[in-house]
């Protein structure tokens, strides 16, 4: 009798685990913080609300999810693009230096990186922090529209931790997902 | 059978009086409470039932009605909306939106079928409670065409029992609603 319970209760797990593991409610975090009128903002809301409010959202460059490129006459074939970055080892694929600022994107660890240093202005310091997943879900069709909702759909099978976060003299800005 | 005549009566009046009772209890009250500061201090309590007031709507003219026209694209915002209200009613209880100024704090929370709005600034405490289930079946009821006030009454009826909105102003005005 026993055994038949411990039996039940290890089906139970193995049938409701994996639903319950895709059922957790994923969060998508950003922190603003301005230095100028001391202000702080938090905001924290469920990934499929923003999923949803996405997709109704219809603005100029936006529409059903997907934003207008703004890159008329440049010929660009984005799927040979992602694939090339996919497919890349890991390395430096940019080095920018200049007066105005410094940027770096290189690929590391599963991770696209992307890192913005401003000289002048508000000396904003930009990370970038890409899984590789997300570089999948990054599509830009032929009308070179980028659909964020796929990218943020994707956002769902990531591990928890920092995607964006600025520093600069007036404000700091972090996002990430949890 | 005079006597039984007499005892009908009070039996009456009394199957009245609870039927009546019993119909106000049933109904869904909004009570209005207004109090504002010396020298000319006033404290207005309104009740009135709902009811009454989805009623009343049905003298608004018809004019003043077709003069608040929904816009056409307003229309298409119905399915996302409906489904960004059910997202955040399938998501857990958890505080959303946090403002932290110098001059004022913003919180806007979920708390199980309500969202919760409080604004703490130099110049008015607000306290709000959306009743989300509530907005939700009002819109999905919605044409999404006419200005249709008794889409607030909808929203109301779904409240919980207790205080939906309460203003208390730096003058020392303080107007709540509550719902009963």
């Amino acid at each position: 009798m026993r055994k038949l319970a411990l039996v039940a209760c290890a089906l139970t797990l193995i049938v409701a685990g994996p639903t319950w593991a895709q059922e957790a409610t994923r969060w998508v975090n950003v922190d603003v913080t301005e230095a100028s009128s001391n202000t702080k903002v938090e905001v924290h809301l469920p990934l499929d609300l923003v999923l949803r409010v996405i997709e109704g959202v219809k603005v100029e460059n936006f529409d059903a999810g997907k934003v207008q490129l703004d890159c008329e006459g440049a010929e660009i074939d984005w799927p040979k693009v992602m694939a090339a970055v996919k497919d890349a080892p890991d390395g430096k694929f940019v080095t920018v230096t200049s007066d105005d600022a410094d940027v770096e994107v290189k690929k590391e660890a599963g991770l696209v990186l992307v890192h913005v240093a401003e000289k002048a202005e508000d000396h904003a310091v930009v990370d970038v922090r890409l899984p590789i997943s997300l570089v999948d879900a990054l599509t830009i069709d032929e009308q070179n529209r980028i659909d964020v909702t796929a990218i943020l759909a994707s956002m769902a099978e990531l591990t928890d931790g920092e995607l964006v976060r600025v520093t600069s003299d007036d404000a700091n800005v972090r996002v990430w997902i949890e | 059978m005079n006597q039984r005549g007499i005892s009908t009566v009070p039996a009456l009046v009394l199957a009245t009086a609870a039927a009546m009772l019993t119909a106000v209890m049933l109904m869904d009250w909004m009570v209005v409470d207004i109090q504002t500061p010396e020298p000319e201090a006033l404290h207005l309590t309104v009740p009135f039932p709902l009811v009454a007031a989805r009623m009343a709507t049905a003298f608004v003219p018809q004019e003043v009605m077709a003069e608040a026209e929904i816009p056409p694209e307003v229309k298409d915002l119905k399915q996302p909306v409906l489904d960004a209200l059910d997202a955040l009613l399938e998501a857990p209880d958890a505080t959303l939106v946090r403002v932290d100024s110098p001059d004022a704090q913003v919180v806007i929370a979920k708390q199980g079928d309500d969202l919760r709005i409080s604004v703490d600034a130099e110049e008015a405490v607000v306290r709000c409670l959306i009743p989300l289930d509530g907005v939700r079946d009002a819109l999905q009821s919605w044409d999404w065409q006419s200005a249709d006030p008794s889409l607030a009454f909808d929203i109301l009826s779904a409240a919980p029992t207790g205080e939906l909105v309460r203003v208390e102003a730096e003058d020392g005005t303080k107007v709540a609603i509550r719902m009963w």
